[in-house]
């Protein structure tokens, strides 16, 4: 019974009794929102475009400007395509530069687009046209203050950089693998694949 | 279970073919890990949000955000007055963890972004209902994270009330949530053991991960970045944003840290306290709260007080906070009228509730409850720190309360009406 179910369905009695239940509430806050004051359209027109804005424009405008940003640095790490990651970091090294940069661009820059999605409103000016007067404060103080902040951050991740490379060429020592001195979690991984063989013993079998 | 006109072997070209994604960084352990914390953190914001709705006593007077709708509202308990910081330390943490956990949020969602191109897109019946649910979960997650940030930034976008709106999304999040922690928590479990294999074999390849669609690139780019960095980042932004909660929660020596928090203080000096609401925003004329001005206080009778009046009752004085739904608080020293000597003055000598009225245009009516009357620290505040009210803090009279969220301290009261509550 039980396993004529399974092939039907494709999963266990339980896992549709959890989806069921799940459906239930998510139905029972639906006809709240139906019951409520206000435009129910409106809400379910805000639902869906809060789920197509992240999945279908916010995801992908990261992943392209990302693309486009380190594009560069990808093809510098990368000459051919088959070519360990390891290979170009030696590639990098041996150009005098023994610490990436892209990690120092890429989390200042991260950190400030968060800080613009989440506050957005206050800092594009988006809110209430009558912001000021229900609070009394100017909204322009806050896209100075993010600009601070930003500027804040990529100062602090230029002087981290200049440190690490500072301590990278100081350590430099020809013909060793990569180090694991200095601050290692600043650093990305380099060279893992050429010292771990991509299966273990341990790890499941490839399919 | 076959669609027709799709090939299960054969995905159209772009995101449905594994090879497009090419981050070394996904992977089972990565989204575990994430997962995990979303884990720990929503249920904190998910019961801080619930307990936000019976502070607000919905069954009384005009409360309630819209219908009740049983059996979802489960007012098992009475909103206390005691301890006086309770709905400052709830509401804190539903704004602040809220905001904490939102980079969390977007780095899962990001983690699992080829799942949305899954190929084929419907494998069985049981693949079909979840990935129904998993809409749900993130338009509702996505709903309830973005029209709560919005709100504490005085932002209202929507056509709909926002209350009863993010309540019943809140329904809807649950759900989705509940199921989706049944039905993945052995994956999360499994992807945190893995994490060994992973960490070291950074973007080698989906051998790692049995199951039909695997996170980890099968034709990784070069590693630009490691899993600790980007974790690091996550972490960073959650405590960035962890800060501009925390701040304006905490208040005192830290507030200048809330760098985006919308409140402001409108005074100086001993008025040099945050507030949501000015007075000029509120429509209050000094014409409406002049010499003119009288308290009306209906009971068993009705009475007028001059604020003269009022003064020279006896007067008591509490540390007490103003906790703003927005999620930040400040404690001052209030003095003024108990509103239970204001009830006995009007003949209601039994347990009552008390509804407010503002001299504000198309203000917000609100009902404390019996308890809340009862109380001594609960104040019909005149001074504050040793000097009037100013008009922007509430001038002639504002209501203080212990516990009770900001928006039912009404300010520039000009009605008080008792109701006997029924034995």
């Amino acid at each position: 019974m039980i396993r004529r179910f399974r092939s039907l369905y494709g999963a266990s009695p339980l896992h549709l009794l959890v989806l069921l239940a799940c459906f239930a509430l998510a139905g029972a806050g639906v006809v709240g929102w139906h019951l409520s004051p206000g435009d129910f359209r409106g809400v379910l027109a805000w639902f869906v475009a809060a789920l197509l804005a992240h999945d279908f424009v916010l995801l992908p405008l990261y992943s392209l400007l990302d693309r486009i940003a380190f594009s560069r640095a990808r093809s510098e790490a990368v000459a051919g395509a088959d070519e360990q990651p390891a290979a170009a970091n030696s590639r990098r090294r041996a150009l005098g530069i023994p610490v990436s940069a892209v990690p120092y661009v890429r989390v200042p820059a991260l950190l400030s687009a968060l800080l613009l999605i989440t506050f957005f409103p206050l800092i594009a000016r988006r809110a209430s046209a009558a912001f000021e007067a229900t609070n009394g404060v100017s909204e322009q103080v806050y896209l100075a203050r993010w600009l601070a902040v930003t500027g804040v951050m990529f100062a602090l991740s230029a002087l981290a950089y200049a440190f690490a490379m500072r301590r990278a060429r100081q350590g430099r020592d020809p013909g060793a693998g990569p180090r694991r001195r200095g601050r290692p979690w600043l650093r990305p991984r380099a060279g893992v694949r050429s010292r771990t063989p991509p299966s273990q013993p341990g790890s499941p079998p490839a399919p | 279970m076959r669609l027709p006109g799709v090939d299960p072997n054969r995905p159209p070209p772009g995101p449905f073919r594994p090879d497009f994604w090419r981050s070394p960084l996904r992977g089972r352990w990565l989204t575990s890990v994430l997962g995990l914390i979303l884990l720990i953190g929503i249920p904190i914001v998910a019961i801080t949000g619930l307990i936000s709705n019976v502070a607000y006593q919905p069954l009384l007077g005009a409360n309630s955000i819209g219908t009740n709708l049983s059996p979802l509202d489960l007012y098992v308990f009475t909103w206390p007055t005691r301890p006086v910081w309770l709905y400052a330390l709830t509401e804190g943490l539903h704004v602040t963890i809220g905001l904490a956990l939102f980079p969390v949020l977007l780095a899962k969602l990001w983690s699992v972004f080829p799942r949305l191109f899954e190929w084929p897109p419907v494998r069985s019946p049981a693949h079909a209902l979840e990935r129904i649910s998993l809409v749900l979960l993130v338009g509702s997650a996505m709903f309830e994270f973005l029209s709560g940030i919005f709100v504490t930034q005085f932002y209202y976008p929507f056509p709909f009330f926002f209350t009863s709106a993010h309540y019943f999304g809140a329904w809807v999040f649950i759900g989705a949530f509940g199921a989706h922690v049944a039905l993945k928590f052995g994956t999360m479990r499994r992807g945190l053991r893995t994490r060994g294999d992973v960490m070291e074999a950074a973007g080698s390849g989906a051998a790692l991960e049995p199951g039909p669609v695997s996170l980890t690139a099968v034709s990784p780019g070069p590693v630009t970045m490691s899993r600790r960095v980007l974790l690091g980042t996550v972490g960073a932004g959650s405590l960035l944003l962890l800060v501009q909660g925390a701040a304006g929660a905490i208040g005192g020596p830290f507030r200048f840290l809330s760098l985006f928090g919308p409140h402001t203080n409108p005074g100086s000096g001993p008025l040099d306290f945050p507030i949501t609401e000015t007075a000029a925003a509120a429509q209050i004329t000094p014409a409406s709260v002049g010499d003119a001005w009288r308290l009306e206080v209906v009971g068993k009778q009705t009475l007028r007080f001059s604020r003269e009046q009022l003064l020279a009752m006896p007067q008591h004085t509490y540390d007490l906070p103003v906790a703003c739904t927005e999620g930040w608080s400040t404690t001052q020293r209030w003095t003024g009228v108990r509103l239970r000597d204001l009830a006995t003055l009007a003949g209601v000598h039994e347990a009552a509730t008390v509804t407010s009225d503002s001299v504000q245009p198309a203000g917000y009516v609100v009902t404390l409850g019996s308890e809340q009357v009862a109380d001594e620290q609960s104040l019909l505040a005149l001074r504050v720190n040793g000097i009037d009210l100013s008009l922007d803090h509430g001038f002639p009279a504002r209501v203080i309360s212990p516990a009770v969220p900001g928006t039912h301290c009404t300010k520039w009261v000009s009605g008080m009406q008792f109701s006997p509550v029924p034995a």
